[in-house]
């Protein structure tokens, strides 16, 4: 095993283009696997004194550029997210604890892709799209085709995760995530992930992901579609979470079984569309 | 040891290391190479919080975190809470808390308890029992002794002038 500390993103590509490579972020994943001797890659390559990467930054149009190794604890506090972007730093929040959040970084989480994690859904929520970057160049992928199965997502091999890009939010909306778990900071047994937007009592924007009832985020875009500019009462959220469970493919594991997932996600969008209503009519 | 060399900064000390193998964790290098125990190999998965330690002043786990990735950073273990020059028997003002408050069971997971306390007193107010817990919410103690300890850090945040 080699260790690479490169000090820009051309040099990190060029590391990474051997056999074995993998990039260490903030190790509290892939350090974890290497002492578990699940992983033991040829050449590790330190992203830590790569300094574009540790940014974050709004552009004008209310766009916010993420850098990949921006630490959860950053992401919690960033103030450059607002209003429906606001998924992502309540998302980031209830990672794990504070020491791991000092340590763990949006990159490293993502490229993990636990489907029990916490930026997926909201990433998917939040309309989010990757910026990877390799020998061949840069690429952006959506979070939806980011996120493909148990622990595989669309990075190839020799490629780099720039950054995460949330678009703007439409004004007005909120953002809010949800985690069930069986204690703080533990990966969700199902979580919830929404951007919600209301004029009135028509609905206007409406993302709604939810975390760990598969083997990726899930999302029902077809539905979310129909549902705007009407209403959002009851019979409304029956339809999404109708059509969101017709999507959910969970598994039995220690955290919950299968068939509890399939029953206790459902109600828990209907509960999280109804406090952001409640939100949205308590703001001035 | 296979590996390369690396110097790290402990409690204020430049401590070289002949030889690191890249894999090798912060933890085993403070432990095995430098003879500061007081942080401990619990799950060396980052869950039990034993391996806490403080590089550039925040908390985070030596467990997941490799040796020569940690050159160049400011690294305190628990062994550094009390100032270089102190007495001998000196304790932190956190340490003294949790003595006072017969805080401690089996005591393994005290140096990291008193890492990510050590952190949370560093804001300067009065704590909450909630901010403590909070704040100690990456800290396990298998003997369940978390009455005590959230008191004593509740009343170590009170005492400050």
């Amino acid at each position: 095993m080699e260790f690479v500390r490169p000090d820009s993103i051309e040099a990190t590509v060029a590391a990474l283009q051997a056999d074995g490579a993998a990039c260490l972020a903030g190790g509290a994943t892939l350090v974890a696997m290497m002492n578990a001797d699940l992983v033991a890659p040829h050449r590790l390559v330190s992203l830590r004194d790569v300094a574009a990467l540790r940014e974050a930054a709004r552009q004008p149009d209310g766009t916010v550029v993420v850098g990949a190794m921006r630490r959860h604890r950053e992401t919690a506090e960033e103030t450059d997210l607002r209003d429906g972007q606001l998924v992502l730093s309540e998302a980031a929040a209830q990672i794990a604890n504070p020491p791991v959040r000092n340590m763990g970084t949006i990159g490293g989480s993502c490229a993990f892709a636990d489907p029990a994690a916490d930026y997926p859904p909201a990433l998917l929520a939040a309309d989010a799209r990757f910026s990877l970057i390799g020998a061949e160049g840069r690429r952006t992928v959506p979070a939806g085709d980011f996120f493909l199965d148990w622990y595989e997502t669309a990075l190839e091999p020799g490629e780099l995760i720039e950054s995460v890009v949330l678009p703007p939010a439409p004004a007005r909306t909120v953002g809010s995530y949800t985690k069930l778990a069986r204690v703080a900071g533990d990966f969700a047994i199902a979580s919830v992930a929404l951007v919600l937007g209301m004029d009135g009592r028509a609905c206007i924007h409406l993302a709604v992901a939810v975390g760990a009832c598969g083997p990726a985020p899930v999302r029902r875009r077809d539905v979310e579609a129909d549902l705007i500019g009407g209403g959002l009462g009851d019979t409304e959220i029956r339809r999404l979470t109708d059509a969101l469970a017709e999507a959910f493919d969970p598994v039995d594991d220690v955290r919950a079984s299968a068939d509890y997932r399939r029953r206790v996600a459902p109600r828990m969008v209907r509960q999280a569309l109804v406090e952001a209503q409640q939100r949205i009519s308590e703001t001035p | 040891m296979t590996g390369e060399p690396v110097t790290l900064r402990v409690n204020g000390a430049e401590r070289p290391v002949a030889a690191v193998a890249p894999w090798t964790t912060l933890l085993t290098v403070l432990r095995d190479e430098f003879g500061l125990t007081g942080a401990k190999r619990g799950c060396n998965q980052g869950v039990c919080g034993a391996c806490t330690v403080t590089i550039d002043g925040e908390p985070v786990r030596s467990c997941l975190s490799l040796a020569l990735n940690c050159a160049d950073r400011d690294i305190v273990t628990v062994e550094g809470l009390v100032p270089a020059g102190a007495p001998a028997g000196a304790l932190a003002p956190v340490q003294q808390a949790l003595a006072e408050g017969n805080a401690v069971q089996c005591g393994f997971c005290t140096p990291g308890i008193l890492i990510s306390a050590h952190a949370l007193l560093r804001r300067n107010a009065p704590l909450t029992v909630d901010e403590v817990r909070a704040g100690l919410s990456g800290n396990l103690c298998r003997c369940s002794g978390y009455k005590k300890i959230v008191e004593a850090v509740v009343s170590a945040s009170e005492a400050r002038p």
